[in-house]
């Protein structure tokens, strides 16, 4: 076995797909605690009690755009609408529909074949490659932990009334979300239809835009851009491009504006005497909250800035990643080389970079 | 998606590739090569607004842009095909460019994502491939003009002086006449693709006849005492433009008589001054168009479309007809604009009519200067004339 993928979510799921094109599920291992890749997705998204993605079509853990899920949505339901919504970039899959395609992908992909329920603490630079524990030396390794943790505001850590927006969930008569992305923009929404007061405290206005980040950086004419950018600049620019925003829509100004006439929805500076508070606040953030990341940059002395680890523009190691071997962040920790590397469609940018690195190995 | 420049322009020629090959398979059948002309345009049109517009305002293109960009690219090369004078026919080559826009898609949608996995992520670049691609196109269309330049029709230069005729063309060819050569009996057309030019035919049965062939153009082309007809066209595609027919003396032939090709697609009479005969133009089951000719002195009508045909007459000055100046009739569909009917004598009835349509016929009337006849216009046995514009070619 020469290749190996740490971690079992998503994004791994979606590198697993696209390094099966070229290899068998014997040659590549992947290592996590959980061998279902969509458990962790299927938990947060019952939490906010999500029932489309946001992302669209192209939303999918397959190698190649084409076909996406407005396809075979289209092609089940025996209907052009998902087709013509595509087109208007206004398809988005159901929750349900996601993880059907991610079911029906595990089953015939070999992904069991390939997994090792395991956690990997240690990656070390070695000879011909990166040891992973006492799991062996692998050539080509892609970690892919995901987010190292739920981020809860200190001041809310201690309070009894506070529960982060990702676990499970019902709601009082009288809620305060904290935060303004897409998660918040869903409690609020459910908050209201269960009947509650809701209020929304954040530390600035939400921007609206349909994707996690704008378009363009979905392809190489943002990133080009992107990539020429001094540390501090990328460092800048990716903190604009993350902060917190939802889609745009009446499907969520609608209600808002109709429990604002009512008196129901307001939005505040701080958090007041609700009988819940829901911290819809997202993940931790930077290499230090994950272990495994954090040993890693000790050990290699690998660059970081400000939370991030610096790679490549194809998300490799530099230093790590040389004509023999390489070392590939994918996920959250991808963010250095694609803003948008939390999404699916990152998650297969990193993907194609990575089997392109194993297709020109010399010693594959 | 979210184009680079480099990826609009390599999926723009790779997805041209198949549609300059389809052209040029369809002008080796057809033996015409207005295909390669509109698809050469296309693409032309197509990677001019890439650079000049598409990439600067366009950063992100929704799938439904697809569509009004695709108008919007065919509205030009319409433009530039009118422009360039390709002689396309217009269902065929907006046939053409349909075809080419849905092969674009789907190769942008599904074949290029298929074939190439970074292919959005990389705004449509294709890596090798775009160069093979741009290659094989230049290939492509080297070869076309090649092939093009090969095939030429040969030239014959005909000499000043008289030549004895009748002068019968069995080869397709572009005859060209020197300042002062005359053809004296006539010229017979019987191979298509024929082009004569700047040639002066005295006499013959008719000046000049086509008959069963396609693809004709008389192009400065003078006729004068013809026993017959000037021009003479029977089940032929012709285009006939600056000629000059003189058919003074001559009572009973027609200036121009274009006849029997509704089938042939549009044949046209443009900036032609036909004196004499006793019609002008006629046409006899033909679509056809009739601008800007000059007509005068006829013994019977100046301009007659008749016998179900189908066509435009504008820009066109007749005068001194006799009876009617330009005549619908027997069920055609005329389009008159913008023409000049004088001085129409009176015929052997006493009728005297600048526009006259009859039996069973659409005349559709605009802009014409008809005050100067002794009736402007009228319409009889069951035929209609309508006032105002329905379409117009320009």
């Amino acid at each position: 076995m020469r290749v190996a993928v740490v971690g079992s979510g998503l994004a791994s799921f979606t590198a697993y797909q696209t390094l099966r094109r070229e290899l068998e599920p014997e040659e590549i291992a992947v290592f996590g605690l959980d061998d279902d890749p969509a458990a962790t997705f299927r938990r947060h998204a019952a939490a906010i009690r999500q029932r489309e993605m946001r992302s669209e079509s192209d939303g999918h853990c397959l190698p190649t755009t084409f076909p996406g899920l407005a396809f075979r949505s289209a092609v089940a339901r025996r209907s052009p609408a998902p087709l013509a919504g595509t087109l208007l970039d206004r398809f988005h899959p159901t929750v349900g529909e996601f993880l059907s395609h991610v079911e029906r992908l595990r089953g015939r992909s070999g992904w069991e074949r390939s997994f090792h329920r395991a956690r990997i603490e240690r990656v070390r630079a070695v000879d011909g490659g990166f040891e992973l524990d006492e799991h062996g030396t692998f050539r080509h390794v892609l970690v892919a932990t995901g987010h190292p943790g739920l981020n809860v505001p200190d001041e809310l850590r201690a309070d009894a009334r506070a529960v982060h927006s990702y676990e499970p969930h019902d709601y009082a008569s009288t809620v305060t979300v904290v935060g303004a992305g897409l998660a918040a923009a869903t409690e609020w929404v459910n908050a209201l239809a269960a009947g509650a007061e809701v209020i929304s405290v954040r530390r600035r206005e939400p921007a609206r835009q349909q994707l996690n980040v704008p378009r363009e950086y979905f392809s190489r004419r943002g990133l080009a851009g992107f990539h020429r950018l001094p540390p501090q600049g990328r460092a800048g620019r990716l903190t604009a491009l993350l902060a917190p925003s939802y889609p745009p829509g009446r499907r969520w100004d609608e209600p808002l504006a109709r429990a604002e006439m009512e008196g129901r929805f307001r939005v505040e500076a701080s958090v007041n005497g609700t009988e819940q508070v829901i911290c819809a606040t997202g993940f931790l953030r930077g290499f230090e909250h994950d272990p495994l990341l954090a040993r890693l940059v000790g050990e290699h002395g690998l660059e970081t800035f400000d939370g991030w680890i610096v790679l490549a523009p194809d998300a490799t190691v530099p230093g790590l990643s040389d004509a023999t071997r390489t070392l590939a962040l994918g996920g959250v920790s991808a963010q250095w080389a694609f803003p948008a590397s939390d999404t699916l469609a990152g998650a297969r940018f990193v993907a194609h970079r990575f089997l392109d690195r194993i297709r020109s190995c010399r010693t594959r | 998606m979210s184009y680079t420049l480099r990826g609009r322009v390599e999926s723009r020629l790779a997805s041209a590739l198949i549609v300059v090959a389809a052209a040029c398979a369809l002008a080796l059948a057809e033996h015409r090569w207005w295909p390669v002309e509109a698809a050469g345009l296309m693409l032309g049109v197509g990677l001019a607004l890439d650079v000049l517009a598409y990439d600067r305002l366009l950063p992100y293109q929704p799938g439904w842009a697809a569509l009004p960009l695709g108008l919007l690219e065919l509205g030009l090369v319409i433009l530039f095909m009118r422009v360039a004078g390709v002689e396309a026919p217009l269902s065929q080559a907006v046939a053409l460019f349909a075809a080419g826009w849905i092969v674009a898609q789907i190769l942008g949608h599904a074949a290029f994502p298929i074939m190439r996995l970074g292919y959005a992520e990389e705004g449509g670049e294709l890596g090798s491939g775009g160069t093979v691609a741009a290659l094989s196109l230049g290939a492509l269309l080297a070869a076309a003009g090649a092939t093009a330049y090969a095939l030429r029709p040969p030239v014959i230069h005909l000499a000043a002086g008289v030549h004895q005729g009748p002068l019968v063309i069995t080869h397709r060819e572009v005859l060209v006449g020197a300042p002062g050569a005359v053809v004296r009996g006539g010229i017979v057309v019987r191979a298509n693709g024929v082009t004569v030019k700047n040639v002066s035919v005295v006499g013959g049965e008719n000046g000049i006849t086509v008959e069963r062939v396609h693809g004709t153009v008389l192009d400065g082309v003078s006729v004068s005492g013809p026993r017959l007809d000037g021009i003479h066209v029977r089940l032929a595609g012709v285009v006939i433009k600056n000629c000059r027919v003189d058919m003074l003396g001559n009572t009973l032939g027609q200036g121009i008589d274009i006849s029997y090709n509704m089938d042939m697609g549009m044949s046209m009479v443009e900036g032609c001054t036909i004196t004499g005969g006793m019609e002008g133009i006629t046409t006899h089951s033909s679509m056809s168009d009739i601008m800007g000719n000059s007509v005068s002195r006829t013994t019977m009508r100046g301009i007659s479309v008749t016998e179900m045909s189908m066509g435009t007459v504008m820009d066109n000055e007749v005068r001194d007809a006799r009876g009617i100046g330009i005549w619908c009739n027997d069920r055609s569909m005329c389009m008159i604009e913008r023409n000049t009917v004088l001085d129409t004598r009176p015929d052997a009835m006493g009728h005297a009519f600048g526009v006259l349509a009859s039996f069973q016929s659409e005349a559709n009337l605009w802009k014409n200067e008809l005050a100067a006849n002794p009736v402007a216009s009228a319409a009889i046995t069951q035929s209609e004339v309508q006032s105002g514009r329905s379409f117009s070619y320009r």
